[in-house]
């Protein structure tokens, strides 16, 4: 301990004794573990599991139904009301949820205020609240499936309530009072994984939660992408009709299930060929989340991409870095030398590098992190789509200060192995 | 103390080889003080450099207080540096950010000791050279003799069995010189064994035994007699 105290003390040293040089060597190394940094928080967030609980016992169901005349194409994942509804009657998965997305203008009922919080609705049924795990801070789901009930998000009741136990209280949702039979906790679900088409898949959670067909009652927008082969005249007229815009999402918790659940689907997909209806090139399909996430191309490959690129460009930092290192081990060769010819062993010589180098990594890993987080700023000001997409949380924080201490040791190692072999006897005079 | 038999040692590049050190045979014993003499290239720093562990030679055998060197690995050698051996440079070899405290405790931190232990060695031995009352000068703040004096505080800090010195004077005045060499002749009086390069032939006249050099050859051996005596003994070998 005596001895690392010492070699503390000379790197203090020798980093104030050399203060310019040793700025310009951890700056290199902290832009480069910086922009490492902040590329990693983009594609950590988007390749996270977002359910690893059970991320492989939910599968998207994918029916290969069309009622157009082409049958190539990708998987399309919206189906029909229809399609849907029988989904949802399946008794073999644990939870079944159908689900699309709307967005109303919503107020407390007798409110003072007349301001409207706009709010990204999720018409659904009751099963999506154990099939994502949603958590309740209070209430619970509604039981009927025309209920004029809904659940409402944090972030909504934060807005609308300021928080609290608000159960029981009444919003107006364009111009109609809605009962809040629940409120869920803050809840994170990244990416969006039973809606991440069409550009949600970095969203927040939402606002609202509102049985399906009330939804549809209440003619409430269908938000995103939608496809339909019939003319359809309103939200509610999808019923019975050829218009695709309802996802589906069942819980299987075993491969018996999983089977049955395919035979399901495709039994269906059958009885609607005879009924006239064609099928597209590809099978029905049941993708769990992470089979789902990659089908839908969550981490853009641009980004990893650019992932290899910021690899390339820390590498180059650490040579950099290495290249200043092996000029200043070069100067301070006689204080080497003369420390072995008093006494000092290679590996004395080598622990007092160690302990240096430890020394830069932690300013490396300080500047480091306060370069990636600039960084992510400045990506998230080019590219707002990015704004839900990273963070640095604390796993990040480890992982940026162990790159730092890592690229730190690697750019010392080279010219300290130099260092210690420096022949003592050209050395001193 | 010291003893070399058949020393080579041959520098190689591509295209030449020098033979810095050439069947060098040597013995000093304990108290003696040693001056080696010779040219420029003449192979004297290689003998103490090959003496003082700082560089291999490629034959021979080599004995110091009565420990063979041959097939010693860096930690060995390393601790027989720290233990056995005190350097004086030419130029001082002082870190100059270093307070003369922290310039002599250097070898004392790789021996081992403990605080109290390295703070008794290192005021025994700037006490010795005379700067005892400067420990927490910097180099800078002396002139070049007082400088000279703490690299020997150095060397002698760790009560070392040898003194190697090359060329201790060269960088100083006369008169500086000549307190640095009174330090030594003090230093030999009272036991310690001093194997010292120098240019300069009254220096090496002055003391017990002198040593020419030649082509990494030893080519004159003479002895003198005590420092006041008048008595010389030429030995060519």
């Amino acid at each position: 301990m005596e001895m690392f105290n010492y070699y503390l003390k000379l790197s203090m040293r020798n980093l104030v004794r050399n203060r310019l040089f040793f700025i310009l060597m951890i700056s290199t190394l902290a832009v480069g573990v910086g922009v490492f940094l902040a590329n990693i928080a983009i594609i950590k967030s988007m390749s996270t599991d977002p359910i690893p609980q059970k991320s492989e016992r939910i599968f998207n169901v994918t029916l290969n139904i069309w009622t157009g005349n082409d049958a190539s194409g990708d998987l399309i994942e919206i189906m029909r009301y229809d399609d849907a509804m029988h989904i949802l009657k399946n008794d073999i998965a644990t939870h079944t949820m159908v689900h699309y997305q709307s967005q109303v203008y919503a107020r407390e009922l007798g409110s003072k205020s007349l301001t409207r919080q706009k709010a990204v609705v999720r018409a659904t049924t009751p099963g999506f609240f154990p099939l994502t795990d949603a958590p309740f801070a209070f209430g619970s789901s509604w039981q009927q499936d025309h209920a004029k009930q809904i659940v409402i998000g944090d972030t909504l009741n934060q807005k609308i309530f300021g928080g609290g136990n608000n159960v029981g209280k009444t919003l107006e949702i364009d111009g109609k009072p809605f009962e809040i039979v629940g409120i869920l906790k803050p809840w994170k679900l990244k990416p969006l994984f039973y809606h991440v088409a069409y550009g949600q898949k970095f969203n927040p959670t939402d606002d609202i939660f509102a049985p399906i067909e009330t939804a549809l009652d209440n003619e409430w927008a269908i938000n995103v992408r939608n496809s339909a082969t019939d003319r359809i005249n309103s939200v509610s007229d999808n019923r019975g009709k050829n218009g695709y815009f309802i996802q589906a999402f069942v819980q299987l918790d075993t491969l018996a299930q999983k089977k049955e659940m395919q035979q399901y689907i495709n039994n269906y997909s059958q009885q609607r060929l005879q009924q006239g209806e064609n099928l597209r090139d590809y099978d029905n399909r049941l993708l769990d989340v992470n089979q789902w996430l990659v089908h839908k191309e969550v981490v853009d490959e641009r980004m990893l991409a650019f992932g290899i690129a910021t690899s390339l460009f820390l590498a180059v930092c650490i040579f950099n870095a290495s290249s200043l290192l092996l000029a200043r081990f070069h100067s301070s060769r006689f204080e080497t030398g003369l420390r072995r010819a008093v006494g000092a062993r290679m590996k004395d010589v080598f622990y007092q590098g160690l302990v240096e180098s430890l020394l830069i990594g932690i300013c490396c890993a300080i500047f480091a992190l306060l370069f990636g987080w600039m960084f992510l700023q400045i990506s998230i000001n080019l590219f707002p789509a990015l704004e839900h997409t990273s963070d640095i949380d604390g796993a990040l924080i480890l992982i940026g200060v162990i790159i730092a201490l890592t690229t730190s040791f690697i750019s010392m190692l080279y010219p300290l192995i130099r260092s210690c072999r420096t022949s003592l006897s050209t050395t001193l005079k | 103390m010291l003893n070399m038999k058949d020393i080579s040692r041959i520098y190689r590049s591509d295209t030449i080889q020098t033979h810095a050190l050439r069947d060098f045979n040597l013995q000093v014993n304990t108290g003696e003080f040693v001056a080696v003499t010779g040219p420029s290239g003449s192979g004297k720093s290689t003998f103490l450099n090959v003496a003082g562990l700082l560089d291999s030679f490629d034959k021979g055998s080599y004995e110091l207080d009565g420990i063979n060197i041959q097939g010693l690995n860096d930690d060995e050698l390393s601790r027989l540096r720290n233990e056995k051996i005190g350097f004086i440079f030419q130029n001082y070899n002082l870190i100059p950010d270093f307070n003369l405290f922290d310039n002599v405790d250097m070898p004392l931190r790789y021996r081992g000791f403990n605080a109290t232990e390295r703070k008794r060695r290192i005021s025994n031995a700037l006490e010795q050279v005379g700067l005892a009352s400067r420990a927490n000068y910097l180099p800078s703040q002396l002139s070049g003799g007082q400088q000279q004096r703490v690299a020997i505080a150095r060397a002698l800090a760790g009560e070392p069995k040898i003194l190697l010195a090359d060329e201790p004077t060269g960088n100083l005045d006369s008169l500086m010189a000549r307190q640095v060499m009174e330090l030594l002749h003090t230093l030999n009086t009272e036991g310690s064994t001093i194997i010292m390069v120098t240019h300069d032939p009254d220096q090496a006249r002055a003391v017990g035994r002198n040593i020419q050099v030649i082509d990494g050859q030893i080519t004159d051996h003479s002895v003198y007699a005590p420092i006041n005596g008048n008595a010389t003994i030429n030995v060519n070998v």
